[in-house]
């Protein structure tokens, strides 16, 4: 069985914070905890394909969402992944205020700080 | 007058290049194209969002851009909001090996030979909205919001 504890972002693409979740889980993915993390892509899961469930059902699953619609949450928890935390990028961010973390397409110095800390939120939760 | 727009929606996956060059190719081409308005909506939002996203593909004439062929936003489209008007597999564009790339890179890890695909699949986009003909959509109203209203 895959160990691997999948940590997967919402990518919103509309707003910087659907950025920031995607940037901290590639992050985390690729840096902080390459052995123990892997990511899958969420729209694959959206498809409700047999191959996309199978690859999240019963495993564990962290999820990074940019606003409270919490897509990811909710897609990765109807195809079966175990929650084992749902992470929120403005819960973050409300300890930032007044700061510019960049555009939905590139993010500031100020966003990649952000981001560096949910990454670390993940990685803590992964170890 | 009223306003011409476009929806553009991309997988933007994840788990390889392909993805990452779909979200930033949709991106470039949401904030530099200028002869219509084009609009996007977060794919996921199909299952965790209501009614108003669901009529995205029956509002506006849309174009999916997916990562690789097994293109997910296009089929997701179609299951959930509605037949689309034509969609682009990035991996037809940068290559399958490319697009497949499980060596995933982050925005700021971003190479020149990244960035040009980025404008490749954009040109792509771009070209595929240019041929189309808002005629030829019939009973989307090219113009509101993704809940149909005026």
């Amino acid at each position: 069985m895959d160990k691997k504890v999948k940590v997967i972002p919402c990518s919103g693409i509309g707003k910087v914070f659907g950025l920031m979740a995607r940037e901290a889980v590639l992050k985390t993915v690729i840096e902080l905890c390459p052995e123990t993390s892997e990511t899958v892509c969420l729209a694959h899961i959206v498809t409700g394909d047999t191959e996309a469930k199978a690859k999240i059902e019963g495993l564990d699953c962290i999820t990074v969402d940019g606003c409270p619609k919490m897509c990811a949450s909710k897609n990765v928890s109807a195809a079966g992944g175990i929650l084992i935390e749902e992470i929120k990028v403005l819960d973050t961010v409300k300890e930032h205020k007044g700061k510019k973390f960049g555009s939905p397409t590139m993010l500031d110095a100020d966003g990649e700080d952000v981001i560096s800390e949910i990454a670390m939120k993940i990685k803590e939760r992964i170890t | 007058m009223s306003e011409l727009k476009v929806g553009v929606l991309s997988c933007s996956g994840e788990e390889c290049l392909g993805g990452t060059i779909s979200r930033l190719a949709t991106r470039q081409v949401l904030e530099e194209l200028k002869m219509v308005t084009t609009v996007t909506l977060c794919l996921p939002l199909y299952l965790a969002g209501g009614q108003e996203e669901r009529n995205f593909a029956k509002v506006f004439p849309t174009i999916s851009v997916d990562g690789c062929d097994k293109l997910c936003a296009k089929r997701s489209t179609e299951k959930y909001s509605g037949k689309i008007t034509g969609f682009i597999d990035v991996s037809k564009i940068i290559g399958k090996e490319n697009a497949l790339n499980t060596k995933i890179v982050r925005n700021k890890d971003l190479t020149d030979e990244h960035l040009q695909m980025v404008d490749d699949v954009a040109s792509e986009i771009v070209k595929m909205i240019s041929q189309m003909s808002p005629d030829s959509y019939e009973g989307k109203s090219f113009r509101g919001c993704s809940c149909g209203s005026e």
